[in-house]
């Protein structure tokens, strides 16, 4: 099955063809989007501006970054959920657009960040060695104000 | 409606229409300034409203989360303010004339307002200030969904209706 394939599957769903016809229900979906994806940024960029040492330097960083987290996962699955049924809004445009891809690749590239933060940084993180952290919080928080734009961009390509 | 009608009509030919709009990529940019600001203020009213219920933070004052994080939203709150207002010059026969727009302004006062409200009843409870009573959680419910609201109502300008005959 190729892409068109699938985006042809999604278009002709029940949800596809809810979305078209409502007038209030893609708004609505992409408002939740909306407040799901500051939650995740904020959330994310605190967590980076701490590993970065620019902000609470006085608090310990991993209890910081636990205190977060629910918020992070939480506006993630949400972010998620109503992005994914965005897509069923116009699934031939969306797959078509640069952005939108590009955002996918993105969002894979930031799941990766955190997999090797987890992986390999936090478990060897002494004083001596800061670097890795904050290499990865950079990386972090330029992936993620990308992401936002490229979806902000997709609006105004598709 | 003739102020606002001869504000936007002024706005429209002013330099700061014509510079936002020189560009095509300015207006998505500062949205995206915008929504950045936006996450500033999500998460620094879920920190308040978290510590005041007591579910994060307890050790320190509410006090003290409330200084750092509502300093946070009044600089991001001038930030949507300036992007808020440039957005507007883009397309200055747009946003002014629909009703949602007005009800995002009202919106923004009163979640301003519930949300540094948490700072009174913090005031002289003292030791008691650990427990989350029934004001706090009243309160953080209030601003939670009044920041929901202006979202909501942002987002809404794009869809809503604009005034009939108001501006063209």
């Amino acid at each position: 099955m190729s892409l068109q394939d699938f985006a042809n599957t999604l278009a002709a769903t029940p949800l596809a063809a809810e979305l078209t016809d409502s007038t209030w229900l893609f708004g609505a979906v992409e408002s939740v989007h909306v407040v799901a994806l500051t939650l995740v940024l904020g959330s994310i960029a605190l967590v980076d501006l701490r590993l970065l040492g620019l902000i609470e330097r006085d608090t310990d960083a991993d209890g910081f970054v636990r205190r977060l987290l629910p918020l992070t996962w939480g506006g993630f699955a949400l972010a998620a959920l109503t992005g994914s049924t965005l897509v069923f809004a116009n699934p031939q445009g969306y797959f078509a657009n640069t952005f939108f891809l590009g955002k996918l690749v993105l969002l894979a590239l930031a799941g990766l960040n955190v997999l090797v933060f987890h992986r390999f940084v936090q478990p060897r993180r002494n004083p001596g060695s800061a670097l890795a952290p904050r290499v990865s919080a950079g990386i972090s928080l330029v992936l993620w104000l990308t992401i936002v734009s490229f979806g902000r961009w997709i609006g105004f390509t598709i | 409606m003739t102020i606002l009608r001869g504000f936007a009509v002024w706005l429209a030919h002013s330099p700061i229409t014509a510079a936002v709009t020189a560009r095509f990529w300015f207006v998505p940019e500062i949205q995206i300034i915008h929504i950045a600001a936006i996450a500033a203020v999500v998460i620094a009213v879920a920190l308040i409203n978290l510590r005041a219920v007591g579910l994060i933070e307890t050790d320190r004052p509410l006090r003290a989360v409330l200084d750092t994080w509502l300093r946070v939203i009044l600089i991001a709150v001038a930030v949507l303010a300036v992007t808020g207002f440039l957005l507007i010059a883009s397309e200055p026969g747009r946003a002014l004339f629909r009703t949602v727009f007005w009800v995002k302004l009202g919106l923004i006062a009163v979640a301003l307002a519930v949300t540094a409200a948490h700072g009174l009843i913090a005031q002289g409870e003292g030791d008691a200030e650990h427990r989350p009573t029934l004001a706090r959680r009243a309160l953080a419910i209030v601003s939670v969904l009044a920041w929901t609201g202006v979202i909501f109502a942002g987002r809404w300008i794009a869809y809503a209706e604009g005034w009939p005959g108001a501006f063209s």
